[in-house]
């Protein structure tokens, strides 16, 4: 870390040293360059781009209008300067432009053209792949510099002379929302730019410069699964982060809870990435209140339950943090029903004491729920031990489909905070659990019934074979006297 | 006392319009010889009585079988799982079946080797042999009928065989599957074959096959003639051996339910037409050693195909083992013919080897 | 003297036999009658169910309305749209195989569990389904619906 520090510094006295001079030398050392002499002392449009070019880093590099524009910059005759001979093309047009630029900056023009921007270009009206576009004409100046069109707030204005533009944007991807300016003006990251911080988080922190890639792409850096070690980036560094006060371990908490797990381990698009919660260009954390909303967008119903629950109020009054007081934030766990109930994990005993009414009624639902998984086991165990011994066992099983439902929406119910409702919910659980016990019982039943109904036919069957031997016996000693 | 009585009068009024007394002395002037072989005599009594129960309870499964590809195997399991015993009803079909073709073939190599088809019991012989053929169409047409996996491709397998008879192969076996592939018009077809064909054949043949014996009674063992009077030992058919042959009745119902209720027929999983074939594919144990014969068989034997080769040969056996009563001129003429032994001894061999071949092979 | 003791003891073991085979008999015919009279009384449960099944008249399934049928041992859900369309799906929801339901506030299926939503074409709009629901086709002959799998 610190030694990034220390490179950064030293980068930036470069920078500087090697800009002085070029501002002082550009003020009062004349050009040699022919093409730019004679645009200096001519009038109007004309003279733009030469006052606008003395500024600009090629200029002080050294670099002649001639590189690209053509023609001889040497000669100071206009005639044979700008003639075709000499390779004089005038105004270069469209993707002429980037190529070049491309004759010195050949790897970023071939980023750029693989980028959503390279890729999206129509070739017509206005050049979304050109260099021009973002970095300006005749006065480009170095990235870090404050005035660069790709510096810090400027960036952001840059990229939204056309992302803002919705009637510009329909021309290339009609859904895509113009609303990114609106939204980052309100988030910490806008808001810390705009007030020229220019370490927060600008456009290109997230999305990248030249190799821009569409977020469905996952090579992009706000690809869903890149978004945590994207924002991990700023927010993972201890000292880059220091000055705002904020812990830097969020990535390792998410890498390990069970949403974290989803999303990077198994690949599951649907589980939330960092943008989920905080907003994308509008990243802030949620307010307190709002936890439960921000959770609920796929928590839906325990959301629900939660807000008419009478926790609600009292977290408000607490300003307690809504779910995460329970299920923490960035490191959620998968919840278990050890966080009900009185015990030692249990969650409810952070605030009820004491054999009050929440107390009491914790434990009750942590032994409903307890009861109601022997139960589950018993009828898994019934209906297992009834197939074993082949029973055919596929209604009770159809039936104890439901189980799982009747599991989930139990552990769900307990957001009401309402020992009536959920026990409503739970009593239905064990309806479907008993009558798959019956069932599977009955099942393991009718498995010795069979072996006793044998048993008994065997009986008969044998008195009969023993009775007919010896009737048998005795017809033959008959017919032999 | 009384209900001795109450047995004669029920006696004497079916006596009066059946003649039972004709019939009861008829049966007891039948003798049956009694020597070593006599346990032979029995395998004819336990392949009939396998038959009735085989007729009974089909006539049971019709009552809620439906003889259709969407439904077969669902209804059959609705039988097993359902329908109270209906579990014991189909296990005793399936299990019955078996036993009823295994205790044929005993009853039929009894036969070959006591000489009891020779004159004046060819027909009996020959009945004898189309019942056998028989019963195992019964087997391959109620394997497809719980149309599980197994089943079908077994079903695939076997009706593929005719094809490769010359000239009338293709039409045979469009005749078995009802069109080109096994689908649900194959179904239909068996079930119709199992149900309704097949046993009107079998009855006749079966009623041939009981008159003769009744009319020309058992066969004596080879040197019963040469035999002195004295040593000749016999019992009466009626009541001796019919008693005997209830005993075994009993015990032989008694092992078929001990089988259904320890050992319930498997249905396996529901056949999917489009499905790969699962690995493993056999037929009924009773067809394993034309199988596994047929799979040794190189694929090109000289000129012909090997199947075709090993189609003939099982043609060619089974008209030889038909026509035995026909090829046995020794036996006519009163001498041993040892090769005739020989080669039962050799084809029973085979079986069995190419039996046990077929179950152990993967 | 030795010839009529010999003869009723003979006569007694015989109707002793006599009597012992009336009750094995009498018994194992009970034994065989039971199960046989058990077999042909038809079972309280529906008939079978097939890939192939009959859910009912389709003019008996109100418009905006469900129903739910088996489907081997899995559940389906059978749907009557506004407009009178029939509609058939796997009622096992893709996230964590939770029975479905119709909303017909909403107009939407619904799984209890986790307020995961399809549409009435099955596939997934809100909440954790991973993947839309199996649709199954459906055939109406003569009023009667059959759901083909």
């Amino acid at each position: 870390m610190t030694n990034t520090v220390k490179y950064n510094k030293i980068l930036i006295l470069l920078i500087m040293l090697i800009l002085n001079p070029a501002v002082i030398l550009s003020q009062e050392i004349e050009s040699k360059d022919a093409c730019f002499n004679c645009h200096a002392i001519t009038e109007g449009r004309l003279k733009t781009p030469a006052d606008m070019f003395k500024s600009d880093i090629h200029f002080r590099k050294g670099i002649s209008c001639a590189a690209c524009h053509g023609g001889d910059s040497k000669e100071e005759d206009q005639d044979k300067s700008m003639s075709k001979s000499a390779g004089f093309i005038g105004i270069p047009q469209g993707l002429q432009v980037s190529k070049i630029c491309a004759k010195c900056h050949s790897k970023e023009f071939e980023t750029l053209s693989k980028s959503v921007h390279g890729q999206s270009s129509t070739g017509t009206g206005l050049v979304i792949n050109s260099c021009i576009t973002c970095h300006g004409i005749h006065n480009i100046i170095p990235v870090k510099s404050q005035g660069s069109k790709v510096n810090g707030a400027n960036i952001v204005s840059t990229c939204a002379n056309c992302h803002n533009n919705a009637s510009l944007m329909k021309k290339y991807n009609p859904g895509l929302k113009v609303d990114q300016l609106e939204k980052y003006k309100t988030s910490v990251h806008g808001q810390k730019v705009f007030s020229g911080d220019s370490k927060a988080a600008n456009c290109a922190s997230c999305h990248g410069n030249h190799d821009i890639k569409k977020v469905n792409d996952p090579n992009a850096r706000v690809y869903i699964t890149n978004i945590p070690s994207t924002c991990n980036k700023c927010h993972g560094d201890a000292n880059y982060m220091r000055e705002y006060k904020i812990p830097t371990d969020q990535y390792e908490k998410f890498r390990k809870s069970v949403h974290g797990i989803a999303l990077l381990e198994k690949g599951d698009l649907n589980a939330p990435s960092c943008n989920k919660c905080h907003g994308d260009h509008g990243a802030s954390p949620p307010e307190v209140e709002s936890i439960s909303k921000v959770c609920g967008t796929c928590h839906v119903l325990n959301s629900q339950m939660f807000q008419e629950s009478p926790h609600k109020p009292a977290f408000d009054k607490s300003r307690t943090h809504e779910c995460s007081a329970c299920h923490s934030n960035h490191e959620i766990n998968k919840p278990t029903d050890e966080m009900l109930g009185t015990g030692e994990k249990s969650v409810c005993i952070k605030c009820h004491k004491d054999n009050d009414k929440g107390f009491l009624a914790a434990g009750m639902m942590k032994n409903m729920i307890d009861s109601l998984l022997k139960d589950v086991e018993l009828a898994n165990y019934f209906i297992n031990a009834a197939e074993q011994k082949g029973m055919d066992v596929s209604d009770s099983k159809f039936e104890a489909n439901d189980i799982k439902k009747v599991l989930i929406t139990s552990r769900t119910s307990t957001h009401y905070g309402d020992i009536e409702k959920y026990l409503n919910t739970i009593n239905e659980g064990f309806k479907i659990t008993n009558k798959a016990k019956i069932d599977g019982e009955e099942a393991v039943n009718e498995y010795y019934f069979r072996r006793l109904g044998l048993g008994v036919s065997t009986i008969f069957i044998t008195i009969i074979c023993i009775t007919l031997y010896f009737k048998l016996k005795k017809i033959e000693k008959k017919q032999k006297t | 006392m009384g209900k001795n009585s109450v047995n004669r009068k029920v006696y004497g009024w079916l006596d009066e319009r059946f003649k039972l007394d004709d019939l009861i002395n008829f049966m007891k002037k039948k003798e049956v010889p009694l020597y070593r072989g006599t346990i032979w005599y029995y395998f004819g009594g336990i392949t009939l009585l396998l038959f009735i129960i085989q007729v009974v309870t089909g006539m049971l499964l019709l009552l809620y079988y439906k003889g259709s590809s969407e439904l077969a195997f669902e209804s059959v399991r609705f039988i097993s799982a359902k329908v109270k015993f209906g579990w014991l009803i189909r296990s005793i079909h399936s299990w019955s079946a078996n036993l009823m073709v295994l205790s044929a073939f005993i009853h039929m190599f009894s036969v070959f080797f006591t000489k009891a088809y020779k004159k004046p019991r060819e027909l009996t012989w020959y009945s004898g042999f189309l019942l056998l053929v028989l019963a195992m169409g019964f087997g391959f047409t109620g394997y497809l009928l719980p149309w599980n996996e197994l089943s079908l491709f077994a079903t695939k397998v076997g009706t593929d065989i005719p094809k490769t008879i010359p000239l009338v192969g293709g039409f045979i076996m469009n005749l078995l599957r009802g069109g080109e592939e096994v689908s649900g018009s194959t179904l239909s077809r068996f079930f119709g074959f199992h149900v309704a064909l097949l046993p009107g054949i079998f009855t006749v043949i079966l009623a041939l096959h009981l008159v003769l014996i009744q009319r020309q009674g058992m066969a004596a063992p080879e040197n019963w003639d040469e035999l002195p009077e004295s040593r000749k030992k016999k019992i009466p058919f009626f009541p001796n051996f019919l008693l005997r042959d209830l005993l075994i009745w009993l015990i032989i119902i008694n092992v078929l339910s001990v089988l259904a209720v320890f050992f319930p027929w498997d249905l396996g999983t529901k056949a999917d037409e489009l499905a790969p074939a699962p690995a493993g594919i056999k037929p009924e144990w009773y067809f394993l050693f034309m199988f596994q014969t047929l799979k040794i068989i190189p694929a090109k034997l000289f000129v012909i195909d090997g199947e075709v080769f090993g189609v003939m040969l099982f043609s060619i056996a089974g008209l030889l083992w038909f026509l035995v009563p026909l090829m046995d001129r020794k036996t006519k003429s009163g001498e041993k013919s040892y090769w005739l032994i020989y080669s039962g001894i050799f084809v029973i061999i085979y079986i069995i080897v190419f039996t046990i071949v077929g179950f152990i092979a993967k | 003297m030795n010839e009529i003791p010999g003869y009723t003891e003979k006569s007694s073991r015989r109707d002793f036999l006599n009597y012992v085979l009336s009750i094995g008999f009498f018994g194992w015919i009970v034994a065989i009658l039971y199960p046989l009279y058990s077999y042909l009384v038809p079972p309280k449960s529906p008939d079978v169910d097939v890939s192939n099944i009959s859910i009912g008249k389709a003019s008996e399934i109100e418009n905006n309305s469900s129903k739910m049928f088996k489907m081997g041992n899995k559940p389906g859900i059978l749907i009557k749209t506004k407009e009178g369309e029939l509609r058939a799906f796997s009622a096992t929801c893709t996230h964590l195989d939770c029975t479905v339901q119709f909303n017909k506030e909403e107009n939407l299926i619904w799984c209890a569990c986790h307020n995961g939503k399809y549409d009435l074409n099955g596939k997934n709009i809100s909440g954790p389904p991973p993947s839309p629901l199996t649709p199954f086709n459906i055939n109406v002959q003569k009023d009667e619906i059959y759901i083909l799998k």
